[in-house]
């Protein structure tokens, strides 16, 4: 146990040093601060798709509306784009509860199936909007105002912001896990039916999942355009995210703590280093080589990274309770 | 094992030795290279246009350091042997994906930038990923060139680094309409103008530019008829045109509907005295090989422009279609080569890789239209970094070719109206 410890405050330590370990290469800090954003949102797609098993393919809507409330927020109002996040969060979830209650009602498939359908809908009705930029998008504040607008030229300042926000996030998805609510999810990804049938009000239960996991969604995307400084249509609702949301959790481990954010420790490295490196010979090399580790994966670790450190210390007990048996 | 360990560590040694080796090697040769960053879409859904871009810049590249013999004669840098104001130091263009998304045209930028070490970026034809790209550069303050991205409020953000060769929109609607009243002044009728755009955000746009232009012009748009470019038939639309019988009918399309708007136009025989196509699916090569027989003296734009043989343009066209296997410089490729050449210009006048010394040099560049592989009026650059002489040329359907014929300066062959068709 103590071991275990140990390692613990050592990964703790390294994440919080990982700036400083990098500090030299602007890029590498980047992509720490990257692959934060990612599980961010990956980790608040966890929540309906991992726990309650709901697979949204269409948590792009809430990404989009996140980031779309932080630029409109600044070019309508001239405020820092960080001050639409509550504004995104809170139209994510009356857009989720909106969108939920009709279809959470549909199972397995068809739940997929129109949450895809949703995030296209409202991907082509924000292309021909004026208000929101149309086809050509949206751009934030071209140089900072203030230190409000958190446009920083280095990533640092990003990846403490992120982590902060993954923490909280991580905070309320453990005791969610491990209270009432986390057992009605479980129940209800196990067997709907039978979580009904001793009591549990799956649909308010899944819904609640939906709306909490639409808020931290949105909150990724307007942290991504405080970041990026720019959304379009593809950009904020291209299927594309949704996807990404999806294979990092089911890398890492869906419906685990921190499955989302192994996930996105691989994923996202692979796809930056895979295109830095292979991207300028402009033969697609890069989607090549970042498809065929995530088959090799999904072929050989089906429910994800994590199931290798579970597989592994199941094993170590059940040798530990051989050890015990002999001993008795 | 000793003898394991004692073999590890001379390889270990070896490795070492190799690294530092190629190390010096690489610092020794650094100064005589100059790397420029280059970060286009050579995957995804612009994948075609990046590839045939980084096609320009490695060619570009190649006749600065090698040379070319008949170019060098109306091109001084294309003597070979590098930049003459550098010492000779040679071009190395390092090109990266931008996946077609801001954020990876981003996060590529900065790598150039702070890994590659670029002098400079020329980047990054979708308008979104210029915006986001631009802002990495002017935060690092590294010389930033567009060649290709019309979106207008790029220039109005108050960077100092960033610089675009290429013509916006309004200056597309700016030669319609000036080349629409040079017609009426020499006695054509041009009383009702009709605009037949696709209805999404590209049809919509560049219509409602037009318009604003022609009323600024006095030239009275009469009709406007949008449509869905996945219709399958356009018959009302053609016939809605042959009703109000429109003096000139100016097409906003994507390719199959313009290959369609051929096709029906022929088949209910009705033609306007003007037909002009504003670029788009009427310039693809598969509209120009299906529809060029029975579109003959349609009007369209391009940059490019191949020219009379000798020219820059001309020269340079050969060229390309000998790296591209065929296909020749066209709208976008030639708006390409010409902002590495601008750059290549500028890094060469600044005598250095200091980026604020390029970037000084970038403001102080004049280029006349006889140097120019793209159909502009020169390079100068104003306060915004705008090139305020950007152009296009109006080219015309000639036998299933299209050849310009506006402005006279610049145009190899006469206009011939009205519109021929099959």
């Amino acid at each position: 146990m103590t071991r275990r410890r140990l390692i613990q405050i050592l990964l703790v330590a390294l994440v919080l040093a990982y700036p400083l370990v990098v500090a030299g290469s602007p890029v590498w800090a980047r992509l720490g601060a990257l692959v934060l954003l990612a599980a961010i949102g990956a980790s608040a797609w966890n929540i309906v798709g991992g726990y309650a098993g709901q697979v949204s393919v269409g948590h792009s809507v809430f990404f989009g509306i996140g980031a779309y409330s932080a630029v409109v927020t600044y070019t309508q109002l001239g405020l820092p784009p960080i001050a639409g996040a509550p504004i995104g969060m809170a139209l994510s979830v009356l857009v989720a509860a909106v969108i939920g209650v009709p279809t959470l009602k549909l199972s397995g498939h068809y739940f997929s199936m129109a949450t895809i359908a949703v995030a296209e809908l409202v991907r082509v009705l924000s292309s021909t909007s004026e208000f929101l930029g149309g086809a050509q998008g949206l751009g934030g504040p071209p140089v900072p105002r203030s230190v409000l607008d958190l446009s920083f030229i280095s990533a640092t300042p990003y990846y403490y912001i992120f982590l902060a926000v993954l923490a909280g996030l991580l905070w309320l998805t453990h005791a969610i896990e491990h209270g009432r609510m986390g057992f009605y999810l479980r129940a209800i990804k196990d067997s709907e039916r039978a979580a009904r049938s001793l009591g549990v009000a799956a649909g308010r239960y899944k819904l609640y999942a939906y709306m909490l996991s639409a808020a931290f969604t949105a909150l990724a995307g307007s942290l991504y355009l405080t970041m990026f400084g720019f959304v379009d249509p593809e950009s904020g609702f291209g299927i594309l995210i949704s996807v990404k949301m999806v294979v990092m959790a089911a890398l890492g481990g869906a419906g685990q703590l921190f499955g989302p954010l192994v996930g996105a420790l691989i994923l996202v490295p692979l796809e930056e280093l895979s295109n830095s490196y292979l991207g300028g010979q402009g033969a697609g090399l890069t989607f090549v080589v970042y498809g065929a580790i995530i088959l090799i994966i999904a072929r050989f670790l089906p429910s994800g990274l994590l199931s290798l450190l579970e597989r592994r210390r199941s094993a170590a007990s059940r040798a530990a309770k051989t050890v015990d048996g002999h001993a008795d | 094992m000793v003898d394991g360990m004692v073999g590890a560590t001379r390889r270990a040694l070896a490795a070492v030795a190799a690294l530092a080796a190629f190390g010096l090697g690489v610092s020794a040769q650094a100064q005589q290279v100059v790397k420029i960053g280059a970060v286009y879409p050579l995957s995804g859904n612009s994948a075609s246009t990046g590839n045939y871009a980084k096609m320009a810049f490695e060619m570009g590249a190649d006749i600065i350091n090698n040379g070319n013999p008949e170019l060098a004669k109306v091109m001084p840098l294309a003597k070979g042997g590098g930049l003459p104001g550098l010492k000779g130091a040679k071009i190395q263009m390092v090109i990266a994906d931008n996946q077609g998304t801001p954020a990876a045209g981003q996060n590529q930028t900065l790598r150039l930038i702070t890994e590659e070490k670029v002098a400079a970026v020329i980047c990054c034809y979708q308008s979104g990923i210029t915006l986001t790209a631009s802002a990495v550069a002017e935060r690092y303050g590294i010389p930033f060139l567009n060649a290709e991205s019309v979106a207008a409020n790029l220039t109005e953000r108050g960077f100092k680094w960033f610089f675009r060769t290429t013509p916006v929109a309004a200056d597309f609607a700016k030669a319609y309409s000036t080349f629409l009243n040079e017609q009426k002044a020499a006695g054509r009728k041009v009383d009702s103008i009709a605009i037949v755009h696709e209805n999404t955000e590209y049809g919509n746009s560049v219509s409602s530019v037009l318009a604003d232009a022609f009323a600024k012009a006095n030239l009275p748009v009469t009709q406007k008829i949008a449509y869905s470019a996945n219709s399958t038939d356009v018959q009302p639309q053609v016939l809605q045109l042959k009703e109000k019988n429109p003096d000139v009918v100016i097409f906003i399309s994507y390719t199959s509907d313009a290959i369609l708007y051929a096709k029906t136009m022929k088949e209910l025989n009705w033609k306007p005295a003007i037909l002009i196509a504003d670029d788009g699916g009427f310039n693809d090569p598969a509209f120009v090989k299906a529809m060029g027989s029975v579109t003959e003296g349609l009007i369209s734009r391009s940059v490019f422009a191949s020219g009379k043989p000798g020219s820059v343009a001309a020269i340079l066209d050969d060229l390309y279609k000998k790296k591209t296997g065929g296909d020749g410089l066209d709208d976008v490729s030639a708006r390409v080569l010409q902002a590495f050449f601008v750059m290549a210009e500028a890094i060469n006048n600044a005598g250095s890789t200091d980026p604020a010394k390029i970037r000084d040099a970038l403001r102080a560049v004049e280029l006349k239209p006889e140097q120019l592989v793209a159909g502009y009026d020169g390079v100068k650059f104003d306060d915004k970094g705008q090139n305020v002489q950007a152009s296009t040329l109006i080219t015309q359907m000639r036998n299933g070719n299209y050849v310009s014929v506006w402005p006279k300066a610049r145009a190899t062959h006469e206009l011939v109206l009205p519109y021929k068709g099959w």
